[in-house]
Formats: C-alpha cells, sequence, structure tokens
C-alpha cells in the first residue's frame, strides 16, 4: 500500500491555483477608494485591472457651471495632499488667461507656501509608504513634523488641509513675519531630523529588500504612459515644470531637480527624500530675499477673460498638472479640463504588478504616491 | 533653438507644418487643427522623437454642432507642448485611438468617450472608466442637464 501524501499538502502546481481577488475599494493598501482586480497566481499576480471612479465628482461639469472665482475654493478638493498646488495653479491659470500682473512679494509667498505643502505632502507619504512595507515608528515620525507645517500653513491661511488662499492677482492679505520666523525655524529644525529619517530607514537592509529592484519603470515606458513628478525622475529623466516651464517665482530660485537611474521603489524614495532638501533650499532663498510691497495687484471685481484658451502646469507633490481652460468670453468657464499627475501615474500600475507578489505590488502603489480623488476627479 | 528643432522634426515625419504660438499667453508651444487621419501617424512621429502623452480630451461646440477632440503631449527634455486639435461632426463623433501608440492614452480615451459619447476607433479597451459600468449618458456633453 503506497503512502502518497495527500493532495492538499502537495507544492506541484495545479490549473485551479489560479484565482481572482478583489483588492479595495476599501483597503489600507489602495490609499483611497480604489478597486483592482486581480488575477492571481498563487501569490503572484497575473493581471491587475485597476477600476477607478469610486469618487468620481464630475469636477470638470460642475466647474463649467461656476465662476471662476466660485470655483476656486473648488480645485483644491481634488489632491487633498497637495491643496497649494491646485489653488496656485487654478489662479496661475486665469491670471494667464485675463494678463493680470503678480506683485513680487506675493509670489515668494506663493512659493514659500507651495513649497511648504509640497513637504507636508512628501512626508505623508513618507510615512504611509513604510506602512505599507510594515513599519510602524516612521509614521508616527513623519506625522510629527507634518504637523508643525500644518500649523504653520493653517497660521497662514486659516485652513490644514483644503487651502483656498491664493487670490487672482496676489493674496489676499499681507503677510506678517511672524510666519516667515515660524518657517524658518521649522525648516531649520528639519534639517536635523531629516538625518534621522535616514538614520532610522534609508540604510536599513530589510527596507533595501524590500524596495530595490521591485516595479522598475522603464524610462522607454514612461513617456508611453505620460508620467510625472518623482516618478518620473526615478527612471532618469529631470523633468520637473518648475524648471522647464517656471511660474511664479521659480526662476529666481536657485535649486537642482533630482534624479535617479534604476526607476525602482527605492530610486522613487530616494528622489523625494531628496526633494525635501530641494524643497527646503528654495523656501530659504524666499525667504531671505522676498521684497517689500504690495501683495495684491489691482484686477476687476468681475473676471470675465476674453476668448480664447490657455494651458497651465505646475508640479504638484506628485506629478504634472495642466489646467485647460478654454473661454467664450463669459463669466464661466466653457471648458475646463484638469490633466491630475496621479491620473497618468496610476495607469502604469497594472503593468508594473504583472508577475509581482502581491505584497510588493502593495509597496509598488505606495510608491507611485496616489490620491485617488484626484485620480476620480 | 534645439528645442523647438524636435518638434519640427517629428512634425515634417507626419507631414505637417510647423507654426509656433506664443507660449506666454496660451501655455503652448505649438497649436494645430488636423484631420482624424493624421493624428496617427503625428502620434508615431512624436512617439519615436521621445514626446511624452500629456491627456486626451474634448470641448464639445454644441453651436457650431462638433465637437473637438483635444490631443496634449509635451517632450521631458525641452518644454514643448504641443496641443492638437481634431474637429468631427457631432452627429458621428468618431476619432482615431492611439491606444496603441502610447498605452497611456487609453485611459484618457476611456474617460473622453464615456463623457462625450465619442467612439475611438481600435481602442484596446473601451468599458467606461469613471462612470458606473452601466452609465449610458454622457455627462460633458453641452445639452446633459442631469436632469431626465
Amino acid at each position: 500500500m503506497s503512502m502518497a501524501a495527500p493532495l492538499t499538502y502537495t507544492l506541484e502546481k495545479r490549473d485551479n491555483d489560479n484565482f481572482t481577488l478583489n483588492l479595495g475599494p476599501q483597503h489600507p493598501g489602495t490609499h483611497g477608494v480604489l478597486r483592482v482586480v486581480l488575477q492571481m497566481d498563487g501569490e503572484y499576480i497575473l493581471h491587475a485591472d485597476p477600476v477607478l471612479g469610486y469618487g468620481h465628482r464630475m469636477q470638470e461639469k460642475i466647474a463649467e457651471n461656476m465662476t471662476y472665482l466660485q470655483c476656486l475654493p473648488y480645485v483644491c478638493r481634488m489632491d487633498y495632499l497637495g491643496a497649494m498646488s491646485y489653488n496656485l495653479a487654478w489662479v496661475c491659470a486665469v491670471e494667464r488667461l485675463c494678463g493680470f500682473e503678480v506683485p513680487e512679494r506675493a509670489e515668494h509667498i506663493r512659493v514659500i507656501a507651495t513649497e511648504l505643502n509640497r513637504m507636508a505632502s512628501h512626508l505623508l507619504w513618507w510615512g504611509a509608504y513604510l506602512l505599507d512595507l510594515g513599519a510602524f515608528t516612521p509614521f508616527l515620525q513623519a506625522f510629527t513634523d507634518r504637523e508643525q507645517i500644518l500649523d504653520i500653513l493653517e497660521y497662514l491661511t486659516g485652513s490644514r488641509l483644503t487651502y483656498c488662499y491664493f487670490r487672482f492677482g496676489g493674496l489676499p492679505d499681507e503677510v506678517d513675519d511672524v510666519f516667515l520666523e515660524r518657517t524658518m525655524s521649522f525648516v531649520n529644525g528639519f534639517r536635523k531630523r531629516l538625518k534621522n529619517y535616514h538614520d532610522l530607514v534609508t540604510g536599513n537592509v530589510i527596507f533595501h529588500h524590500r524596495s530595490k529592484d521591485v516595479g522598475v519603470i522603464l524610462p522607454f515606458d514612461a513617456a508611453a504612459y505620460g508620467l510625472t513628478g518623482p516618478i518620473l525622475r526615478g527612471s532618469g529623466f529631470a523633468y520637473d515644470v518648475r524648471k522647464q516651464e517656471p511660474y511664479a517665482a521659480y526662476e529666481r530660485f536657485d535649486f537642482i531637480v533630482p534624479t535617479e537611474t534604476s526607476g525602482d521603489c527605492l530610486a522613487r524614495y530616494n528622489v523625494r527624500m531628496e526633494e525635501f532638501v530641494q524643497s527646503m533650499n528654495i523656501i530659504e532663498q524666499a525667504v531671505n530675499t522676498i521684497p517689500e510691497g504690495p501683495v495684491r495687484s489691482k484686477v476687476p471685481k468681475t473676471i470675465k477673460p476674453p476668448r480664447g484658451e490657455v494651458a497651465m502646469a505646475v508640479e504638484t507633490p506628485r506629478g504634472e498638472l495642466v489646467i485647460y481652460i478654454v473661454s467664450d468670453g463669459s463669466k464661466k468657464p466653457y471648458r475646463v479640463k484638469f490633466r491630475v499627475p496621479s491620473f497618468a501615474n496610476l495607469s502604469v500600475f497594472a503593468r508594473l504588478a504583472r508577475g509581482q507578489l502581491l505584497a510588493d505590488a502593495l509597496a509598488i502603489l505606495g510608491s507611485l504616491d496616489m490620491v485617488i480623488p484626484e485620480v476620480d476627479r | 533653438m534645439q528645442g523647438s528643432n524636435r518638434l519640427e522634426k517629428a512634425l515634417a515625419e507626419a507631414g505637417i507644418e510647423y507654426r509656433p504660438t506664443e507660449f506666454p499667453n496660451t501655455g503652448l508651444h505649438c497649436s494645430l487643427s488636423l484631420g482624424p487621419d493624421l493624428v496617427r501617424p503625428l502620434a508615431t512621429a512624436l512617439r519615436s522623437n521621445g514626446f511624452f502623452i500629456e491627456t486626451v480630451t474634448a470641448v464639445d461646440l454644441l453651436q457650431e454642432n462638433r465637437f473637438e477632440g483635444i490631443y496634449l503631449f509635451n517632450h521631458y527634455d525641452d518644454p514643448l507642448r504641443l496641443l492638437v486639435r481634431v474637429p468631427v461632426e457631432r452627429s458621428r463623433p468618431v476619432l482615431p485611438s492611439i491606444g496603441g501608440i502610447f498605452p497611456g492614452a487609453v485611459w484618457h480615451e476611456r474617460e473622453t468617450a464615456e463623457m462625450f459619447g465619442i467612439t475611438f476607433q481600435d481602442c484596446p479597451d473601451s468599458r467606461n472608466l469613471l462612470l458606473p459600468e452601466d452609465a449610458d449618458y454622457h455627462p460633458l456633453r453641452k445639452d446633459f442637464t442631469g436632469r431626465s
């Protein structure tokens, strides 16, 4: 009599090992209401199919039914982590359409606020990404520092997340020295704490095993999927809208665009960590060279741009945001298109996930730094 | 002016004349109006010259009874935003898909298709993207009010 092991214990691969796994829409690893239908072979992914639209609000249609000013507080609801960039993009787009001037002092404050917001967004990404990989402490560390930025921005704008601060032609109000002092004291402190971040995580062996050579984006794919932001810069392209098409006052400041060439999760990590330093450099220069003067130019009460079209690109923490407005000369935009970075960046996920372990796919999703309400709009 | 040469070269490959637009006023470096049959040759030329896809969308010109398909491209090394405008009849809205050339365009085309009711010919995936899978209305059309 043979003593074969029961079939359930065999490691032999069989056809019915393939199954469909429904990830999300409510899953902490997807960072929002994203659903991914996965065809699995054991623990490996054969095919990933993202299902979007759970947070779809038809913002482009809503914008068509609002005046330019009414739309201002609403654009920030897309990317709630980088709301300042959206705020900036909308005011810059309308300013470009109408030909409004912005005083220099206001431009400096705009840059400071946007870079602070970028740091807050990267801090949240840093904590959440490492949480995805199973490390809990970094999350608490990151939130301690992020809280300080939110306090500063709350002092400046009155809100903590979905800012509506910039106005057409400048800022709503004069900015006092307390804001600049608090910003500088945060930057000085954060330079020291960033070293702790590196000590805690960057050289960690387990972290390297989880992120090196995982989710490699090839340079060839980057253009095909229209990737932008830190994800693209991890694959060797030095594309940054702040350098390529400077808006606000970015051409006045000296900073570099950090890049990596390996294109994996570790490369994207390194790019974002270096962007902290660059953001701090920009903030320091902007604070040190801030001119005196008015913060708002004279603009008409009713915004009625001429007929025409305008595209305004802004570098958000996640990549290139393009706001395309078609104006028919009335008080409301005829057509608004938000080209959001997360949307294009998520579209490459299906390609990256193929053949990966499920746990690695979640790490890849974390390294792409998605904001799902921005994808869905 | 090495930058604009790239665009000039790509456009020449597709047999299109290069005419720059004024960047500071529009945010665009070049704006073109093309027939649907020129979209794919142009996309192929742009792809081989290192351009990336920014977005695909449309504008509903209800009064003129047509749609305008909008394709936005840009280049990673030089700021060269290119807007391609493709007018189509509102009664027979069909545009060529460039999903085979730029795989990232598929999602943009799916979104444009469901929002405007425009068919993208040979698009590898024609399911709804953001709207419910059984949605048969097209919200971004100007005559859509949301009332039934």
